[in-house]
């Protein structure tokens, strides 16, 4: 078998794995237009 | 009842909300486009079901019914109301007083 397909332990899982929906990060983006000029 | 221990005027998903009158709201494919008079801050609202509760919140007695109008699935309320709570500090949203509950009987 490929190591590849060797479960990991939890341990050896990435950090930034999580059981949030993806979502999340996308509902709402903010940006501020304040001195852009040609924008009005 | 006891008040949940929340700072004043923190976001509070069982109170009025509406959409701020400081706010222009424009729909787009992904959702829409919100451009704050006060702030000149531009915000993203990348689901049709965002825009539902936010230009919904006004006729709703809280967050919580805004959210369940809009059909958003009870897996992703957590992130709704984070992203909410977001547009509250913001001033995307903002808290529904009696004053303006009083107008709006009265239209």
């Amino acid at each position: 078998m490929a190591f590849w397909r060797y479960p990991m332990t939890p341990s050896e899982q990435p950090d930034s794995v999580s059981e949030e929906p993806v979502v999340e990060e996308t509902l709402v983006e903010e940006i501020s237009i304040d001195g852009m000029c040609g924008v009005y | 009842m006891t008040e949940p221990d929340r700072p004043a005027g923190a976001f509070d998903p069982d109170r009025p909300y509406r959409r701020s009158r400081s706010v222009a709201l424009r729909p787009e494919s992904f959702g829409a486009l919100v451009y704050h008079f006060g702030t000149r801050k531009l915000s993203f609202l990348k689901t049709p079901e965002l825009v539902e509760v936010v230009t919904g919140l006004e006729r709703h007695p809280d967050v919580h019914a805004a959210i369940d109008a809009a059909g958003v699935a009870v897996a992703q309320r957590p992130s709704y109301l984070r992203a909410l709570a977001g547009l509250a500090e913001s001033g995307t949203i903002e808290r529904r007083t009696e004053k303006d509950r009083a107008v709006e009987d009265e239209a």
